[in-house]
């Protein structure tokens, strides 16, 4: 993985000292809150419903033994004992002192961490594929493009303050695992001729107006990215909407313009960077990719074991894919354990999955955009004994895919904005549906809850997606069908009047009833069948076993 | 802070500046427990809009907000209650 350069150790350091002297002259009065916040939001320091919370970018998704224990080490020092991650690779703390939290970014420094940029109007944490570099119909690595422009967009003095936010995904294979359609930037690595390059999406994005990306250019060589991101933001930068912040984010501008009025904006804004200043060369190129080599891994015939375990076998089906290397398996650990919130560990888990990163996968660890773990590289021969100190640690639930792996934000529980609670209802799900051989049944399915409409638990995306509401001080629950994060992206549709939280799980069952009436064989997926009978059949199937509606 | 208010009855609440912890404004200050909260008349608001300001300007609060109370004297909003009373699910 990416190690600092010196520079960046003392841009760093240089920042949390930057941080500590703000928060000293906000305590001493020096600083109106008005003053402060914009600096705080800066650093990934919002205020939320019960205390601030502090949101840590873990770029691309890419956390090493070390980083995790440190993370633990602050959730139990400065924190409540444990940490959530979120639905763009990051983690949060929901409970840290402002007083403390300049020896928090320390204490993260010392570990090549920050949370620059995970907040404010400027170009995010870079997401990734948290398969990246692991498979074998990979073009190839997005982890060090991401990193290629980590760099260039950090502090980058033009894009500091633009509009609104700015997200941006990069993938190196035709599989969307990170959902790189619905962020206002999605970048693909394709092949044409031979030769490696780009394809670039722009103009997706999630909230409380959802746009799937659209399509700028066909094919960009590798060289020119950063002068074509550049002449994308540039663009945005210019023409993007300051007056309403619901009208401010690059997807609006794209739809209002038309994609091809925007593409031709771009497209002169890049002919006026041909100075060739952000140009990379092949040097600078393998210099990065040199950071981001496979472990020694040496290819063998080693077979996963075969033990009379039920527990284990669906683990095996469920939760481990084949590393491209012979002999070597990818572990996907579910943070949706039953009646536990979504993407939460503990800092024992975390202190425990170190140490298991270090004994079984190289010390490495990936954080997925769908709230759950990744071990990358662990022998075949030593999955069994990896599953029990994984079943010790409650993170051995086999149900990656499944009904029960859903993505969820923090929701009314922690976050100021929500507008009802979403963690609940996700335990709820889990409860109902916590028996592997009825999930099975039910086949591959994402549910998305999201406790307000700005979307933050991709409720949009979701085959089933679910957004909390307030009816006259009730919370209720909207329920949208066929939605997609991934190269297929859709936005799902609203199926009808929203339910109470006590009708929403009958609700979601007579969902599944209209699925496995039309399902014709097992490979027939919810979405398929959705995407064959549409929205009718749900909607005539499901409002007329109702009569309470919102 | 009060163009929005309804109802009769308020407490006045805030996240303390240093922790960002809950507090409420009670008759020896600020205190973590809403029981002990002043209730304030519709009426009072703006003496008591006087008092946040000022705490505000001396570094101990930020975000002070008026919790409207039910006619019974509880807490009426769901997410005011869950700032009371803390998160409603199990870590």
């Amino acid at each position: 993985m990416y190690k600092y350069s010196d520079i960046d150790k003392k841009i760093i350091a240089s920042r949390v000292k930057q941080f500590e002297n703000q928060v000293n002259r906000r305590l001493e009065g020096k600083l109106t809150e008005e003053e402060f916040k914009p600096l705080r939001l800066m650093n990934g320091l919002y205020l939320q419903l019960h205390a601030y919370m502090l949101r840590i970018a873990i770029p691309y998704g890419e956390l090493s033994s070390k980083q995790l224990r440190k993370i633990a080490f602050i959730a139990d020092k400065y924190d409540k004992g444990y940490g959530h991650f979120t639905t763009r690779q990051n983690i949060q703390f929901n409970w840290p002192k402002l007083l403390e939290v300049p020896e928090i970014l320390s204490e993260l420094s010392s570990v090549e961490m920050h949370a620059i940029q995970t907040s404010g109007n400027c170009i995010r944490n870079i997401s990734s594929d948290h398969l990246a570099g692991l498979t074998l119909n990979e073009i190839e690595d997005p982890r060090p493009w991401c990193e290629i422009i980590r760099k260039w967009s950090t502090f980058h003095p033009e894009f500091s303050f633009l509009p609104r936010k700015f997200k941006i995904a990069v993938i190196g294979c035709a599989e969307d695992r990170a959902a790189m359609l619905v962020h206002d930037i999605g970048l693909r690595i394709i092949k044409r001729k031979n030769q490696v390059g780009f394809e670039i999406f722009v103009g997706g994005g999630q909230g409380r107006t959802p746009i799937i990306g659209k399509k700028i250019r066909d094919f960009l060589p590798k060289k020119d990215i950063l002068n074509y991101l550049e002449a994308i933001l540039t663009t945005y930068n210019q023409e993007g909407r300051r007056d309403n912040i619901y009208k401010a984010r690059i997807k609006i501008l794209v739809r209002e313009f038309g994609i091809e009025k925007f593409r031709s904006l771009v497209e002169e804004n890049f002919s006026k960077l041909s100075n060739k200043e952000l140009e990379i060369d092949d040097k600078s190129i393998e210099e990065i990719f040199g950071f981001f080599r496979l472990p020694p891994l040496k290819p063998n015939t080693n077979q996963i074991p075969s033990k009379n375990n039920h527990e284990y076998q669906n683990w095996i089906k469920q939760n481990v894919i084949p590393h491209k290397i012979q002999g070597y398996s990818i572990v996907q650990i579910s943070l949706k354990a039953p009646k536990k919130p979504p993407g939460d560990a503990t800092s024992n888990q975390m202190i425990a999955l170190a140490e298991i990163s270090e004994k079984f996968s190289f010390s490495e660890i990936r954080v997925t955009h769908e709230q759950n773990l990744v071990l990358p590289h662990v022998s075949n021969e030593e999955l069994f004994n990896l599953w029990n100190q994984l079943k010790i640690q409650n993170l051995a639930t086999p149900n990656l895919g499944l009904i029960t792996d859903t993505i969820c934000c923090p929701g009314m529980d922690y976050c100021a904005l929500a507008t009802a609670r979403s963690i609940p209802i996700s335990q709820k799900i889990s409860s109902h549906f916590n028996n592997y051989l009825k999930q099975k049944e039910i086949g591959d399915l994402k549910i998305k809850i999201s406790g307000c409409i700005n979307a933050c638990g991709h409720h949009h995306v979701g085959n089933i997606g679910i957004l909390g509401l307030d009816r006259k001080g009730q919370e209720f629950y909207q329920i949208t069908l066929g939605g997609s994060a991934k190269e297929d992206a859709a936005i799902g549709e609203i199926v009808g009047p929203s339910f109470s939280e006590n009708d929403l799980i009958d609700a979601i069952e007579k969902i599944l009833d209209t699925y496995k009436k039309h399902k014709r064989d097992k490979s027939d997926d919810f979405l398929s069948v959705f995407r064959r009978i549409g929205i009718k059949e749900f909607k005539k199937d499901l409002y007329d076993n109702f009569t309470k509606k919102a | 802070m009060v163009k929005k208010l309804q109802g009769e009855t308020f407490l006045l609440s805030a996240n303390e500046l240093r922790s960002g912890k809950v507090v409420f404004f009670t008759s020896k200050g600020w205190s973590s427990s809403s029981s002990e909260a002043i209730k304030i008349k519709v009426d009072e608001i703006d003496r008591y809009e006087e008092i946040s300001i000022k705490e505000e300007k001396k570094c101990i609060i930020i975000s002070p907000k008026f919790v409207e109370l039910d006619d019974f004297g509880n807490i009426k909003n769901l997410r005011d209650k869950i700032r009371n009373s803390g998160i409603t699910i199990k870590i």
